[in-house]
């Protein structure tokens, strides 16, 4: 059982400040979904839980069972249980998924860290690997359970993807990884109604009672498939409201030009 | 069989060659005991090397390529001798034991130190030997084909200084409808300090011939080295050559490699730039024969203060030709690179495909790459295409693999040996493969 905590997270990302005071408290085998319209300043709160460099976190802290990732390196935030399924993807050329995940997941589960205590340089790619047979074994299992063409080993990491293909291999990473917490930025975006169902199986597959869910999303579409246990309104960089999944059809409902109206009020620290 | 030989007893070069001149081509050339045509051809080469001027900085060949610092009277002409017995570097032995060749040779400072054959190339009707035996055994086909054709002695004045004093290198003839499924393996180890060394390679491959070349360039501690590359690529041919240059980063490397190409012939060739100080090569296809398909692929990593200078030409002279041309190359501290390639279609290559593309990869912001990419189009139904792209290693991308819990290091690394990828992906020998990505791995360690 584990716990991320974000208290009063304030970001600024070149002079702009986008999240204005977040709080917000995820367990262990819970899903919470946030949604919020455009621009309020979702992916920069899992950017900046994740570690992008590109923001400084200027006010409040994020902590796992009490212990702030602030210090850390996006590296380390993973290895610490931290794993963030991208809105948008980057194509790596020349990097196999198989060899980059390979690395991934020696690095996450320790294989590394034991090599580096045996002397060796953690850095160099091709040493203290998981073995290639029992990651193989793995990774084609999870390749059959999470529906992504074992073709997709072999391919170049998300190079000439679909937004569909690229948002499954994004679960099957998470899947190889088995972080504590995943924070999932708009993984149902752009998909076809088949695409959502497999992202959505996936998701649930891996929502197991020691993992906790930030399902971020603009559409209340996925909720669908992926019952939440809270929902929460994100907007200009915070949250403004957050309840049951009663929340989400409201939302439907009454669309963002409610949210708008009701919440543009609210006092903003600017 | 295998066999460590000594080709030339010592004392045969007299000590007291220590400039450029005349006598030191006829020394050379006495010492080798070369039949009297070749000293003729080495003369008439000196001659025309004496004639023609040092490249000027306005050349537009060499405007990006400075050889401020570069003097002949620095180098001994070639190097010598030594007396000793001949021993394979551990360096090389590594090699040997790596790839499984149909056969391998090795040069030591212009001598053959080492040559073994797995196969019985001989019952084929294979030539795989050193030129300078061939000079004996085949005097035929290499007054046909050496420095007659594909690169002519006057090409530039460094092909000159080449064909004058040439002191290495392999002949390799593969006759007709012959296929050599190992690679054949030459390497040239230059031992000798601060020599010159004029490593030829001369390969015919007769119509409907299969081979796969590969020749290793090391060693050249303040050393000139200055090398020609031939290939004769017949009707319906397939070749793969891969020229992988791992000199001193002392040393200065000049290169000119040419291939003609004839009907339906298919060529690959991989050209790796690691190692001197300075390269300047000149890397042409020459499509000669309808049907062709040319593949020129390239790869370099300077570091540390290296210059590395490709200028490829892929020459459409007759319609329905291919050619697909793909440099990357990887900077690093105060290196440098330059590219410059001219895709030419005569005016009756209708029909032609042409590709040119050159990538470069800037890790430092004290590096810098150079990219200029040309087309000479005089025919109207034609498709060719060039790009040239200069990117650091960006953030993002740095950002999306450390979010997957690879250290910094690892995520950069990834990112250069994917960007070599495309050019390692058709690198048709594994061996090769290996060794590539090992030294990428130790160029961008260190
Ligand atoms: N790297 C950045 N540089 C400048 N502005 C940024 C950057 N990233 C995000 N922003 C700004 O922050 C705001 C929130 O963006 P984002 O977090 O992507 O919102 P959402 O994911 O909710 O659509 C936007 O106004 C956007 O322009
Ligand atoms: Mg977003």
């Amino acid at each position: 059982m584990s716990v991320l905590e974000i208290r009063n997270l304030h970001a600024v990302v070149e002079d702009a400040e986008i999240l204005k005071g977040v709080n917000l408290t995820l367990r262990s085998g819970e899903i919470h979904a946030l949604m919020g319209p455009n621009g309020s300043g979702k992916s920069t709160l899992a950017y900046v839980i994740a570690g992008h460099p590109h923001y400084e976190v200027t006010e409040g802290d994020i902590l796992i069972d009490g212990e702030s990732l602030l210090d850390m390196e996006a590296d380390e935030r993973t290895r610490a249980g931290v794993f963030l399924a991208f809105q948008y993807p980057v194509a790596v050329p020349g990097v196999s998924v198989a060899n980059f995940l390979r690395t991934a997941v020696s690095n996450v589960r320790g294989y590394t860290q034991q090599a580096e205590n045996n002397g060796n340089s953690p850095a160099v790619i091709g040493s203290n690997l998981m073995p290639m047979r029992e990651f193989r074994r793995e990774l084609n299992e999870k390749m059959k359970e999470f529906n992504v063409d074992p073709s997709f080993a072999r391919r170049y990491l998300n190079d000439g993807f679909s937004g569909g293909e690229k948002k499954r291999t994004e679960v099957l990473q998470m899947a190889m990884l088995e972080p504590k917490f995943a924070i999932l930025d708009e993984s149902d975006s752009g998909l076809d109604i088949d695409a959502l169902r497999v992202v959505s199986d996936g998701i649930n597959k891996l929502a197991t009672s020691d993992r906790g869910f930030l399902l971020i999303t603009h559409y209340q579409r996925i909720l669908n498939y992926v019952k939440p246990d809270y929902v929460s309104i994100f907007f200009r960089g915070r949250i403004v409201q957050t309840g049951g999944p009663e929340v989400a059809h409201m939302l439907e409902e009454r669309g963002y030009g409610w949210v708008e109206k009701e919440f543009a009020d609210e006092p903003v620290t600017a | 069989m295998s066999v460590l030989v000594k080709d030339i007893a010592p004392g045969d070069v007299k000590k007291s060659v220590e400039q450029f001149s005349e006598a030191t081509v006829r020394a050379l050339s006495a010492a080798r005991n070369e039949p009297e045509w070749m000293l003729e051809k080495r003369l008439a080469a000196w001659a025309q090397f004496e004639a023609m001027p040092w490249p000027k900085s306005d050349d537009e060949a060499w405007r990006r390529t400075r050889l401020t610092g570069f003097k002949l009277d620095n180098f001994q002409p070639y190097a010598q001798a030594d007396g000793k017995p001949a021993t394979v570097d551990a360096l090389v032995q590594v090699e040997l034991d790596e790839m499984q060749s149909a056969g391998s040779m090795v040069f030591q400072s212009g001598d053959v130190a080492f040559r073994h054959n797995a196969e019985d190339l001989s019952a084929k009707g294979v030539i795989f030997t050193d030129l300078r035996s061939a000079l004996h055994h085949h005097p035929e086909l290499i007054q046909k084909h050496f420095m007659t054709e594909v690169v002519k002695p006057d090409h530039n004045k460094f092909t000159a200084l080449h064909a004058a004093l040439w002191d290495s290198g392999a002949f390799i003839y593969v006759p007709k409808n012959t296929r050599v499924d190992l690679p054949l393996q030459v390497i040239l180890h230059q031992s000798a300090e601060g020599a010159g060394g004029y490593h030829h390679t001369l390969l015919v491959a007769e119509d409907g011939a299969e081979v796969t070349v590969v020749d290793d360039l090391l060693g050249g501690e303040n050393g000139l080295q200055n090398s020609v590359v031939e290939l004769v690529v017949g009707d319906n041919s397939v070749v793969r050559y891969m020229n992988l240059q791992d000199f001193d980063h002392s040393t200065w490397n000049f290169l000119t490699g040419r291939a003609i190409m004839h009907r339906n012939a298919d060529l690959r060739w991989i050209q790796v730039s690691w190692g001197s100080r300075l390269t300047k090569a000149f890397l042409d296809l020459d499509m000669q024969g309808e049907g062709g398909h040319g593949e020129l692929l390239g790869i370099y990593f300077p570091t540390g203060r290296q210059h590395i200078d490709h200028q490829t030409l892929q020459i459409h002279r007759v319609p329905h030709c291919f050619s697909d041309l793909l440099f990357n190359g990887a900077l690093k501290d105060k290196a440098r690179s330059v590219y410059m390639g001219i895709i030419q279609v005569h005016p009756n290559a209708q029909k032609t495909d042409a590709y040119q593309r050159n990538g470069n990869l800037i890790l430092d912001s004290t590096a810098r790459a150079d990219s200029i990419p040309g087309l000479e189009i005089e025919a109207d139904d034609v498709r060719c295409t060039h790009a040239a792209t200069a990117a650091q290693v960006e953030d993002e991308y740095v950002f999306y693999l450390m979010a997957r819990g690879l250290t910094r290091p690892q995520a950069e690394r990834m990112i250069v040996q994917g960007f070599f990828q495309a050019v390692l992906d058709r690198v048709p020998v594994e061996s090769v493969v290996t060794k590539l990505e090992r030294v990428i791995e130790r160029k961008i360690g260190g």
